[in-house]
Parts: C-alpha cells; structure tokens; sequence
C-alpha cells in the first residue's frame, strides 16, 4: 500500500520514518519525498495489509503526521487513448506499458502518481485521481 | 537506378484496376507482404502480389484546412478570424480561411487548438465563428458572431503542406533536466527514447525510391480518401527523409483518423492518418515494399542539445525501437513511440479492404515526386549578438576556503549576486549566489567550499545569447559563469547584463 505522509514544521526535525521502520521491521520504500524547511510531503511504499499495515498508520499518526493512503492514482479514457506510446517511456517506474497489439497497459501497484504521463499524453485521456 | 523509374515491368496500373474490379486483386498489408516474401521468395511474391497497403499515423503539424463559410447577408470582407477563439489565417478571399493545426486559441493556449478544431469539425460538433474586418462600398458588415457546423461549410478541405514522413530521428536527453519537447517528454540522464514512424509500415519508405509515388495518387487520408499533390516541404528522399503535400475532402474524413493533439509545454498538432496503397509495379519497388522493421535504421538525437545539428546518440533499427528498449552505454533505455503504431496497423488493413472490396482503385501519377532535392538550412544574415558581447568581463572570484563574512563583504561592496569559485589555475569549480550567503550565515556556516554548488551552469562565449537564456530558465538561475574550452573563467553574464545591453529584445 502506498501512504502519503504529510509533515508538519514541528515533527520535520525528527527521525519518525526511520523510528517506524525500526518498530515494525518493514522495508519502507520512499518513492517520492519534497522536503522544505517548513513542510514535507513523502509519499512511501509499504509492503504490508491490514492489521500491520493499520499498525504502520498508527505510528505516523502517533508522531504527528497525517497520513493518506493512496488506493487510485491516474486513469486511462480508452475511448480517447490512440495507444500512441507517448506516455509509456517516460513513465520513471515503467508502469505504463504496451502489450504486442499496441494497447496501452497500466499497473497500478508500481504506479507512484508523479503524473508525468498525464502531461505526456498528447490527446489528454490520463487524468490524476 | 539504370532503368527508368516507375516502370511497369511486373504489371501496370491498368491490369491492377482490371484485378481490383473483378476482385482478383491480391492485396496485402507491408506487414503481410514481409512474410509472403519470406516464404516465396522476393521474385515470386512480387509476382502474385498486386499492392502492398501501409499506414502511418502520427503528429503532422504542417497540416490544416480551407473552409469557405459562405456569405453572410449583408457580406463581410474577413480581415481577422477565428474558430472556436483559435485564429485562421486570413489573406484569402472574403470568406476564405486556413485553419493550421498549431495556431492555439487565445483563451485556452496549449489546451486547444488549430488541430482540436479540425476534429471538432469533423465530429459534426458546434464551433463558434468570430470576424472582424474593416468594412468596404462592396462588403459593408464589420464583424460577425455566429455557430457553424462542418455541413454549413461549402468546403472543408484538409491540405497539409507536409505529411507521413519517410522516417524519423528518435530522441534521447543528456542532460539533468527533463525537456518537454516536439519529441514528447524527455526524462534526465538518457532516461528514455522517443521515436516516430511506423517503420516497415511507413508509406513513403515502402516505396523508399518514390517509383509509384506521385502527384495524382489516390491515398487513405483522415478515414476518407485523399490524393498526393505534390513532394510535401523539407522533402529530402536521398537521405530517406521523403515528405508528401496531401489534400482531401475533410467532410468525408473520420475524427479517429483526424485528432488535435497538444504535446506539453511544445504546443498543439493534428495527428494524421495516412495510408497509400504501393502498386508493385516492378522488383525494386518489391524490394522496398519488403523492408523490414531491422533494416530500416533511424538516429537517436540528443535533445537535450538545442541546436540544428544535434548529436547523434545511436543509431538505431526500427524494430529496436518498437521492442521498447534500446541499448546506450551498456544501459537499457526505455523505448517508445509518439505515432501509433496500432492505428497505423488498422489504416492498413483498412486501406486493404477497400481494395479487395473494389471501392478504391489505384491511379498513375502525373508526375512522380523528386527523388532528390538539396535540403538547406536558414542562413541568418547579419551580425547576432553573442554571449562575448554582452558578458561582464570584470569579475569577481573567490576560492572555495575563502571566509565566509568577507564573502559577503566583497558582494555588497561590489554589488553583485553571483560569485565564481575557482581554483588555483582560475578553473571554475563552483559558484555561490547571495541567497546562499544568507542562508549560510543562518546555518551559522564558515568557509566558501561548504556551501559553494559544485555542479555549476555555464556558458561559452560563442554561444547564442536566445541559447543561454533559455538555459538560465530551465535551472532557474539568474547568472552564469562563462568559460573558455579549459574551463577557465572569462567572464559572468546575468538577466541584469542582458536587460541592460539588449533593452529591445524581450525577456521572459
């Protein structure tokens, strides 16, 4: 499941990701992080489901971050799509790929929404969730 | 090539269209045609095959439409127009018009344009017209506002000045930072290659020495049919580069074969369906209509420079390309297409079925396209200013163990924001900027070389002042060092020099 964690100034100081993934033994994939001095937006891989997945939750939240889980992160029209490609490479985490008749295929579990093929897509049929 | 091009040594048009009307005709698809010449041999299947059919369909900005509107009561002499607020030109005739896919509206910019118009027109949707002119004895109205579909136009003619390139140079970034260009988007560090072209399908390469190919001959264009008027513009077949000019009917035409398209921070297109049927007229048409996706090479060009003559990364075949990743530095990059190959795959098979179903027949040309044609570059004349004449030859150095606080000294002294750190030679090593300076001292930091940045942009003197200030713009920075070929430095040019020295120009 992929978390968004926001921080705030007060809990920016602190090491909370490394105390979770210390707590919970989990190998916690960072996939996107901006950090200023005021603010920080993370977005995080974690290989876990329910209970242990609520527990990593907790733990965030218990440390002052808000955290959202990203269950959607874009969507292909396919009545727009002309399986051009033109979003295929540039996707970073090769989540978005053709198959042998050219159709666009997407894999939402490698999907960290960067949004860089929505930009890419010349006839607009990707849109942000 | 020692006999004459476009002889009909296997056949001729008129044996063709005989076939194609008692529907005999052996028609194939380019893709079809490789196997039946892997399995039968070149001679043969040119034999008992008639017209090999392709497709491509791509991203053709050099197209657009005529649209005659029709008078108006009382008429109107249209100085200025536009459809659906994106302007078409308008030194035509009265209520002649020419709507060029990458004009882009003037309310909605790279949301929409000359190309979303043209597939608008051609979905029977609304658009709005808006003119203005000047009012004459024989024309007296002044403006006009109304809603117009594609069945009120008397015409609607698509006409494209160039289309369905031969083939295309792929594209690749170098450097740090992701372009966003005619190629699609370019992510850093080679992370991805872009590519046009339907490679063994591409119309113009399967008869790569435009033996068939001429003005008068019956295409698919858009879903509907079009004909070739004439060699497209920046034709350049000796380096198989060919380019077709097209016209056809856009009322007949199909918004699946017709799209508007924007490609990001670049600007709006028309993608464009193209197919021509190749008539296998005699065996070295044959060969060229069997060409496969590896034996048909293109250039991987580093975009990330931008100039004329961009570097070649690669060259590379058409069927490395479409196996989606290519080979660069002992990495695998990425690989995809701008074009589609699936409907240039459909465009085809299409094309094929209106032959074999009698409703298409293929016609000589009037004249073939060149199948050679010098391709010059735009010499600019006169004398452009270059970065050596608008840099700050007096600069201000440091070294990277200079103190801080007399750092700073020095900047408010001298009353500049941007200082070079070099070496003991004067080679630059890193730069530092006021901002750095404050946030330095906040960070309670003391020697240059702590916070100094070490991956600095430069500029050489030669270079185009246009060139270095888009670069400026990409990385967000307000100056850049100059440095000769060893890396030394030679001066500093900044936003400040330029809105100084070249107050005409205008700066983003």
């Amino acid at each position: 499941m992929k978390l968004k964690l926001i921080y705030s100034r007060e809990n920016l100081g602190k090491p909370v990701l490394s105390d979770v993934i210390s707590k919970t033994n989990l190998p916690i994939n960072i996939l996107e992080a901006k950090i200023t001095l005021n603010t920080g937006e993370m977005l995080i891989d974690v290989p876990a489901v329910g209970e242990k997945l609520k527990e990593v939750s907790n733990l965030f939240q218990k440390a002052g971050l808000i955290v959202k889980e990203i269950t959607r992160t874009i969507e292909i029209d396919r009545e727009k799509c002309i399986s051009c490609g033109a979003c295929v490479s540039p996707c970073p985490v090769r989540a978005i790929t053709q198959d042998l008749n050219w159709d666009v295929d997407f894999d939402e579990q490698k999907c960290v929404g960067c949004g860089i093929c929505v930009d890419a897509c010349p006839v607009r049929a990707i849109r942000m969730l | 090539m020692s006999e004459e091009r476009g002889i009909e040594k296997i056949r001729t048009y008129e044996e063709i269209n005989q076939k194609i009307k008692s529907g005999d005709a052996v028609v194939l698809t380019a893709d079809e045609f490789i196997k039946a010449v892997e399995e039968l041999g070149l001679e043969k299947a040119a034999k008992e095959v008639d017209v090999v059919t392709t497709g491509t369909f791509g991203a053709m900005c050099s197209s657009g439409a005529f649209i005659n509107f029709g008078h108006s009561e009382p008429p109107i002499k249209m100085f200025k127009c536009w459809l659906n607020d994106v302007p078409a030109y308008k030194g035509l005739a009265a209520v002649d018009c020419y709507i060029g896919a990458t004009a882009m509206s003037e309310t909605k910019g790279f949301e929409y344009g000359g190309g979303d118009v043209i597939e608008d027109l051609v979905s029977g949707k609304e658009i709005e017209l808006r003119a203005e002119a000047y009012g004459t004895d024989c024309y007296p109205r002044r403006s006009i506002e109304t809603t117009l579909t594609i069945n009120d136009l008397n015409q609607a003619i698509l006409l494209n000045p160039r289309n369905a390139y031969e083939r295309y140079n792929a594209a690749t970034n170098s450097t740090d930072k992701i372009l966003y260009t005619y190629m699609g988007t370019l992510l850093p560090h080679y992370g991805n290659i872009t590519y046009c072209g339907a490679g063994q399908l591409s119309p113009l390469y399967k008869d790569k020495g435009f033996e068939t190919i001429g003005i008068g001959t019956r295409i698919f264009l858009g879903g509907g049919i079009g004909y070739i008027i004439g060699e497209g513009t920046q034709h350049n077949p000796q380096n198989q580069f060919g380019t077709i000019m097209v016209r056809g009917d856009l009322k007949q035409m199909s918004a699946r074969y017709l799209r508007g398209a924007t490609y990001n921070k670049y600007g709006t297109t028309l993608y464009v369906g193209v197919g021509i049927p190749i008539p296998i007229i005699n065996e070295r048409v044959a060969a060229s209509a069997a060409l496969r996706d590896d034996e048909i090479f293109t250039n991987i060009l580093d975009y990330g420079v931008p100039s004329r003559s961009r570097p070649t990364v690669k060259k590379a075949s058409y069927s490395e390309l479409k196996s989606g990743k290519v080979q660069i530095n002992q990495k695998e990059i990425p690989s995809s297409s701008l074009s589609s190959n699936k409907v240039a795959k459909e465009i085809a098979l299409t094309l094929k079925n209106w032959i074999e179903q009698g409703t298409f027949l293929l016609n000589r040309p009037a004249e073939l396209i060149p199948n050679h044609r010098e391709f010059k570059p735009l010499e600019v004349k006169g004398r452009e200013p270059k970065v050596r004449d608008v840099m700050t030859r007096e600069i201000i150095v440091s070294k990277p163990n200079d103190d801080i606080k007399d750092v700073a000294r020095t900047l408010i002294a001298k009353g500049v924001d941007h200082l070079p750190i070099v070496d003991n030679e004067g080679k630059l090593i890193g730069i530092i900027t006021s901002w750095d300076l404050a946030k330095a001292v906040a960070q309670d930091k003391r020697q240059l070389h702590e916070i100094m940045t070490l991956k600095v942009v430069s500029a050489k003197e030669d270079e185009a002042i246009d060139t270095v200030i888009r670069r400026m713009e990409q990385h967000n920075i307000s100056g850049v060092p100059v440095v000769d070929q060893s890396n030394h430095i030679i001066g500093i040019l900044t936003t400040d020099d330029i809105s100084r020295k070249l107050v005409r120009r205008v700066i983003a």
